[in-house]
């Protein structure tokens, strides 16, 4: 499904390279619930930016579905992201102009999604993330942890084949987080939505059915929920 | 797939994201729009009354003439009107008045005094159809039939001459037939005329008295044309062109305004061209002040343009996004200008501006127009603003919304 092979990502700041990945290979199959742990600087946000088609590896191949995304022009990227990855940012990012509930539908809209029914689901989902009564709010008159939920049902509601998640969890308590990982390990069982995180949660960790640990750019470990 | 709902629900929003910055980019726009629109009407209104004026006062819309006449101007080159020619022109569409003339240079001398002339023989009833001049007598009679051989001299010209009316003057010239003329004519009374030249040149006779005087018989040198307006001279010339023969023994040839009147359409030329570099100038300037709103407005919105790059906006339609906000921002201007402007213009359309002052009027009379100040909103005007201000928004707009749609993802989520 998403495959690293022998990816290096050096990062070139006024002439000082920093080396972010290095011959870094791994393959996430379809339907995995796995972690990328590590310490900041160790790499986890490059590679889940490199698996979704923001950033180029310096060498390698990056390959979503077997094809390498080198390849494809930046509509094409577009496309590939609309049809099949799901985002969760660090900061939230959502869009200041649109409502909680327009942020939602926003991706569901480019896929042309009937105006009723990704109403239909927006509220749902929202209302699911315990966020029901904000969702004509704009992103500047909710919290942090509401913004991260929004960011998240963003993500999933358009039921993408594969979430990438960095720091899902980062500012939201642990009973909201319980929750968050409660409704994608849900949609990871039933409908077989891969999801991939950066984190440095143990809550997140613990859940994760694979523990990718990277240090300085490299995999250090790769556990599964069995040898965890 | 991108719909253009979401397009413009996106673009709306983000144009009313910073209120004060907009309003500021509207409010140039708005102020450029109203004195392109004002400033061209104006023009328009002045350099159509200037035509009018001109043409009502001695050339006519269009003149018929014997092919060669415009470029020689001697009697060698006049024609004979014949019923049919007549009832040719009178039949054109677009013509409202024939007036048939017979025009030559000639002397007039009273006493010691002899003045160079453009003599014009024309029939007053006819005339008045085509021309102003009968309308514009300050003294006497316009060329009554009471009196033997009448004479109407520009005012300036009869003081020139110390004429009053009743006077004598002798008029000299060469005949058709190139043997010398003169004769006595009465003058019968005087004209005043806003083009201060051809008051001190213009002296006109009764046609059949110019045709007797010139031994031309029944021809004549041209017949003025009257039409509803310049506008229409186009149209009308090309009419005329395809009825009248242009070829063969008796040629005719069929002269627009502005070939009777070079000078004039000369002097159009040059004030509309001062005029519009001022106002193009004015457009370029509204055109950086959009190019800074949006570009801002990019450079602020860097992280969020990586997002929707990143949830699977398209490169495209983050560049139709940015140049809608672009436009949206000239249509509004656009709008605003036009509702302030539009009534200004339809005011002083219907109420001339009177030039007060010897220096304004001065300045009329060097183009042979009366001192007052017209508007004219012709069909051309909005569009042309429209086209020339959304043109420059879309220069504007180009750079930013090409930086929007070329920045990768991953960039612009880290604000870079």
């Amino acid at each position: 499904m998403l495959e690293a092979r022998a990816v290096h990502k050096v990062y070139d700041s006024r002439g000082a390279e920093t080396h972010a990945l290095s011959d870094m290979s791994l393959r996430i199959s379809e339907g995995e619930f796995t972690v990328l742990a590590g310490p900041s600087g160790s790499g986890k946000t490059t590679l889940l930016n490199l698996f979704g088609g923001l950033d180029e590896p310096t060498s390698g191949q990056i390959r979503l579905d077997d094809q390498d995304l080198a390849a494809c022009t930046r509509s094409e990227l577009a496309e590939l992201r609309l049809r099949k990855l799901g985002f969760v940012f660090q900061a939230y990012n959502l869009i200041p102009v649109l409502t909680a509930v327009e942020n939602v539908e926003f991706v569901m809209e480019l896929q042309g999604v009937a105006r009723a029914e990704r109403r239909r689901r927006a509220t749902g989902m929202l209302a699911e993330l315990g966020l029901g009564e904000l969702t004509s709010k704009r992103p500047l008159e909710l919290s942090g942890g509401q913004q991260q939920r929004v960011a998240v049902a963003r993500a999933i509601v358009s039921q993408p084949r594969v979430v990438l998640a960095d720091e899902p969890t980062a500012n939201l308590d642990s009973t909201t987080a319980g929750g968050l990982l409660d409704l994608m390990q849900t949609m990871n069982r039933e409908r077989g939505v891969t999801f991939l995180f950066s984190t440095h949660d143990p809550m997140v960790i613990e859940r994760a059915a694979r523990v990718v640990r990277l240090r300085d750019g490299r995999v250090v470990a790769d556990e599964t929920a069995t040898s965890l | 797939m991108t719909t253009p709902q979401l397009i413009w629900r996106n673009v709306w929003r983000n144009v009313w994201r910073n209120p004060r910055r907009t309003w500021l980019t509207v409010a140039a726009t708005v102020f450029a729009v109203f004195l392109v629109v004002v400033f061209v009407a104006m023009a328009d209104g002045m350099h159509g009354k200037m035509i009018e004026d001109a043409v009502r006062l001695s050339s006519g819309h269009v003149q018929v003439a014997r092919d060669g006449w415009l470029e020689n101007r001697t009697l060698e080159y006049s024609l004979r009107l014949s019923p049919e020619l007549d009832a040719e022109l009178r039949a054109t569409p677009g013509v409202l008045g024939i007036a048939p003339r017979v025009s030559n240079a000639g002397l007039l001398s009273h006493g010691e005094a002899t003045q160079g002339v453009l003599l014009l023989g024309v029939d007053p009833p006819r005339e008045a159809s085509v021309s102003s001049l009968s309308s514009r007598l300050w003294r006497g009679a316009f060329l009554p039939a009471s009196v033997k051989r009448p004479l109407v001299l520009g005012a300036q010209l009869a003081e020139n001459l110390k004429v009053g009316i009743g006077d004598q003057v002798l008029l000299y010239s060469i005949a058709y037939t190139l043997e010398n003329a003169y004769e006595l004519f009465e003058v019968s009374g005087t004209l005043r005329l806003p083009d201060r030249d051809l008051e001190r040149g213009l002296a006109l006779i009764r046609l059949d008295d110019a045709q007797h005087f010139f031994a031309l018989g029944d021809r004549i040198s041209e017949v003025a044309l009257l039409a509803a307006h310049a506008s229409e001279v186009p149209p009308l010339t090309a009419s005329l062109e395809t009825r009248l023969p242009l070829s063969g023994a008796e040629a005719l040839e069929v002269n627009a305004w502005n070939e009777v009147m070079p000078e004039l359409e000369q002097f159009i030329i040059i004030d509309d061209a001062g005029m519009y570099v001022l106002l193009l100038i004015l457009v370029i300037v509204v055109g950086f002040g959009i190019l800074n709103t949006i570009l801002m407005s990019v450079l602020e919105r860097q992280r969020e343009l990586g997002v929707l790059l990143a949830l699977g906006l398209r490169p495209a339609a983050i560049f139709r996004m940015v140049y809608a906000e672009s436009l949206l921002l000239a249509a509004i201007g656009f709008a605003i200008g036009l509702l302030l402007a539009l009534p200004v213009v339809a005011w002083f359309t219907a109420h001339p501006i009177p030039l007060s002052g010897a220096e304004m009027e001065a300045m009329a009379e060097l183009v042979g127009m009366e001192p007052v100040v017209t508007f004219e909103l012709r069909e051309s005007t909005l569009p042309g603003v429209a086209l020339t201000i959304f043109g420059v928004a879309a220069l504007a707009a180009l750079y930013p919304a090409l930086k929007a749609s070329r920045a990768r993802p991953v960039d612009a989520l880290r604000g870079l």
